[in-house]
């Protein structure tokens, strides 16, 4: 194994699905498994000792959901790149994955290909999304900007509030083109730019919305008195 | 022409039955006081009076009367209209069994006149009397200081120099003792007599104001009647006050006293009337008139008749006030409408107080000092204004006790519409979540479970391949995540849920040569839908797009998608043209066209197909989407799983 390998971790429950993964990564040269784990204690057994670049996880498991395992990776290994493996790809468990940290998600039948792209465009800064999770991306700014609760979706697009929105003018126009189903591709035709810079951009709006969602759940524990100041 | 003045009947000091109002009153100052008259104060019973030759008061220095009168006091007399000044020298006598050690006085009480004070022929000091200038009629003690060395054992003489015009005057307690006993007797004598009635007018003041505001906001004749009696006192009062004043004032200061009593007295007869319900015009007018019958003619006669009037015209207006106080107590103890309890009992508190005064002035009795309805009168404005402040503030608190409920009902209302509300929602929920169960399940059997359902009967029939199984399985996967992006959120987004089946499509168009062109500028940001009408859409275009990808052999699909219109008539249109090799007629009737065809139907919007050989088909969807109306939603079907089954089982 070289060192500009990808060494990735897995934490699925079902293994076939485990097989699967385990075999697409096994079969690329640039990327090493450095483990798998099958449950939540498994996982945290392995996060403790092994150093990894990736993991791909699942977030409904046995002894608990991942996102846990999700938000404290994120907090303790900031390098780390974590996708969230999903059946459909559905935006409450992505949107939600991506508050707790996740930079990616991928589906469960996603080809070989499709796996294996999708962790190298991590690896190299960008992030995957589809135009439903961009649109439910929107939402959770907009709610949380308005504090309107999580009806901004039938109100019409509101003047994004400088004090609130963490993201950039750049940030919210990519988020809306892709809601409307633009491929990276367009979008860097339209704005003029590249699709890696597109990509590199949903990676930072996924961070800055975990960050947020951090700071406000800080905010509420505190607010509840759950944390002395 | 000089006139004797009338000897009083009698030379009592103080009356034998002092039936004086505010005697209570005048104990209890008296203690707070802590002095009455004392054994060592000598009251004066007798003068001798001696009048002057007409030379002015002040070269006076001793009398030189021939003719000495003796007189007893108290001392009332008057002096008839037009009559000139009278100077008179008065001797009084006191006796010393020793020369005292402390300071003496001289305290003249009830006393209107002024004059130039002796004692054995040192001056002691000089109080203002009437002069050619001023008219003079004192209504306050009077305290003069007497050095005791000017006393001498034995018998002592006090000199009065004074001077006296037309009118009535009195002489009444004259007393030679301590200062510091006198003193306190002065002060409480101040107090009492002249302090009082300033106290009585401020009283008449302030119910004049209240009830004046009162009926100027209101219009009610018992606050109009009450203002109107507490002004005549005020007048009555400053006429009374008045101590010294230019002698051409005199008559119009006394008229303006005796008009004002006339009128208070009306006014109180005509309100107990009231009161007692009996609001006679006539008798009203009577009482009017009769009242101002007194200053008329006085006025007539220049005030000449006054002392005939006070003898005749005021004896009646005691009687109407005895009249109509006698008809509210009758009425009273018959349980009709009547003056409230303490206003009678003010009313015949000051019916006495009336008797009292105008036995005075008739003497008939022998009381000395201020009138008696000084003390009365601000007493019946008291008790009058209290049953009218009781009931405003019964009105008050009726109101504020129908606020009270009025507020208690709201609350309940409010309650009540509140938890009629919170049912309204808990059973609107019900209804939603029971209609959006059976929107799933509904979908289920249409959808995902017809499809797996069809997949069974090929599959057991062993007529599928395991690449075919697979085919199978992928189509029911992907029908399943049209629905999750359907369902989405809330309201779901069409243009993002569109733009998710690309994003499925695309890899599968490319891997099949057939290059995607995804148009959606003329999309706006967001399409709110109810996923009852996204689901369709989203079926349709995949539809159409998967026939394209089988069938059509073409190089390009071209998706455009657009909304145009506002409000009502916001419509959707989408587009989805091959360049392939079109479809044969006698497929144009197929089942995956008769499904498009199906839901566009049950979402209300317009499916067309164009299709030529070799140029490409154009499936053409346009849908209303403007705020949604009924007829728009689609209708609920009955769920038949048998007849899906057997749909299936057909194929």
């Amino acid at each position: 194994m070289s060192a500009d390998q990808i060494s990735i971790i897995i934490v699925e429950d079902e293994p076939e699905f485990r097989r699967r993964f385990a075999q697409i990564i096994d079969g690329e040269p640039t990327m090493r498994l450095a483990g798998v784990a099958a449950n939540k204690r498994e996982a945290q057994v392995l996060i403790d000792r092994e150093d990894f670049d990736v993991m791909l996880i699942d977030l409904g498991l046995p002894d608990g959901t991942g996102i846990d395992l999700i938000r404290s990776v994120s907090q303790r290994k900031p390098d780390v790149d974590i996708m969230v493996v999903t059946v459909f790809g559905d935006e409450q468990h992505v949107v939600s994955s991506i508050e707790a940290g996740a930079t990616g998600y991928i589906l469960k039948d996603s080809t070989p290909a499709d796996v294996i792209s999708c962790i190298r465009l991590l690896r190299a800064g960008g992030s995957p999304v589809s135009p439903v999770v961009a649109r439910s991306v929107l939402r959770a700014i907009r709610s949380r900007m308005g504090g309107a609760g999580t009806s901004g979706a039938s109100a019409p697009a509101r003047s994004p509030n400088a004090e609130n929105n963490p993201l950039s003018a750049r940030e919210t126009e990519i988020l809306q083109l892709l809601a409307k189903g633009m491929s990276f591709n367009e979008i860097g035709e339209i704005l003029g730019i590249s699709p890696h810079t597109v990509t590199a951009h949903i990676k930072k709006i996924y961070r800055k919305l975990a960050v947020h969602s951090r700071g406000e759940a800080v905010y509420e524990a505190s607010q509840m008195g759950l944390l002395k100041t | 022409m000089q006139e004797r003045p009338s000897l009083p009947p009698s030379a009592a000091r103080r009356p034998a039955l002092v039936l004086r109002i505010g005697q209570a009153l005048l104990v209890a100052a008296a203690l707070l006081f802590g002095a009455m008259a004392t054994a060592s104060a000598v009251p004066i019973r007798k003068l001798e009076w001696s009048y002057i030759a007409p030379d002015p008061l002040a070269t006076t220095q001793q009398s030189t009367g021939e003719s000495r009168t003796p007189f007893d006091l108290p001392l009332r007399w008057s002096s008839v209209e037009g009559s000139p000044l009278h100077t008179v020298a008065m001797r009084m006598h006191f006796q010393l069994s020793a020369v005292p050690d402390r300071t003496w006085a001289v305290l003249l009480s009830h006393t209107s006149e002024g004059g130039r004070f002796s004692v054995n022929g040192h001056f002691i000091g000089a109080i203002a009397a009437e002069s050619a200038t001023r008219h003079v009629s004192w209504r306050r003690p009077q305290l003069l200081a007497i050095d005791a060395p000017m006393l001498v054992e034995g018998d002592n003489e006090l000199l009065i120099e004074t001077s006296y015009g037309p009118g009535s005057h009195a002489l009444a307690g004259i007393e030679v003792g301590p200062m510091s006993e006198l003193w306190n007797q002065y002060a409480l004598q101040f107090v009492l007599e002249y302090v009082w009635t300033w106290i009585g007018a401020t009283i008449a003041l302030l119910t004049a104001l209240v009830f004046g505001a009162l009926w100027w906001r209101r219009r009610e004749a018992i606050s109009k009647l009450l203002a109107l009696a507490a002004l005549c006192w005020i007048v009555y009062c400053a006429a009374w006050l008045v101590e010294i004043i230019p002698p051409e004032y005199r008559l119009w200061v006394r008229l303006a006293g005796m008009t004002a009593m006339a009128a208070f007295s009306a006014t109180l007869a005509v309100t107990l009337m009231r009161l007692s319900s009996l609001s006679r015009r006539r008798e009203e007018w009577l009482i009017w008139a009769y009242a101002a019958l007194g200053p008329v003619l006085s006025l007539a006669s220049s005030m000449g008749a006054d002392p005939y009037l006070s003898l005749s015209w005021q004896p009646g207006l005691i009687l109407i006030i005895a009249i109509a106080a006698g008809v509210g107590l009758y009425r009273r103890t018959q349980g009709l409408v009547a003056p409230h309890p303490l206003v009678l009992i003010a009313a015949v508190i000051l019916l006495l107080a009336a008797l009292i005064d105008f036995g005075s002035v008739a003497r008939l009795i022998n009381f000395e000092g201020t009138p008696a309805m000084n003390f009365a009168g601000p007493l019946m404005l008291a008790a009058l204004a209290t049953p009218l402040v009781d009931g405003f503030i019964k009105i008050l608190r009726e109101a504020e006790a129908a606020r009270a409920e009025l507020e208690t009902r709201v609350r309940e209302r409010e309650q009540l519409l509140k938890r009629n509300f919170e049912r309204l929602r808990a059973s609107e929920r019900v209804t939603v979540e029971a209609q959006e169960r059976q929107r799933i399940m509904q979908d289920m059997h249409d959808g995902l479970g017809s499809q797996l359902m069809s997949s069974l009967m090929l599959v057991e029939r062993g007529a599928v391949s395991n690449e075919q199984f697979a085919q199978i399985l992928r189509e029911s996967i992907d029908d399943m995540r049209l629905a999750i992006d359907a369902l989405a959120a809330e309201d779901a987004d069409l243009a993002a849920a569109l733009g998710n089946l690309r994003f499925r499509m695309e890899p599968r168009l490319r891997a099949a040569g057939m290059e995607l062109t995804w148009d959606a500028r003329r999309l706006p940001e967001e399409i709110g839908l109810h996923p009852d009408v996204v689901l369709p859409i989203l079926r349709i275009v995949q539809e159409a797009l998967t026939n394209a990808l089988k069938h059509s052999r073409a190089r390009a699909v071209r998706v455009t998608l657009a909304v145009e219109g506002s409000g009502e008539a916001q419509s959707l249109d989408i587009r989805v043209a091959d360049n392939g090799r079109g479809i044969a007629e006698e497929r144009v009737g197929g089942r995956g066209l008769l499904n498009m065809r199906n839901r566009a139907q049950k979402i209300g919007a317009q499916l067309k197909l164009e299709t030529a050989p070799n140029v490409g088909t154009t499936v053409h969807l346009r849908a209303r989407i403007g705020p949604i109306s009924p007829s728009t939603r689609p209708q609920q079907t009955v769920l038949n799983t048998q007849a899906i089954i057997e749909r299936a089982r057909q194929q």
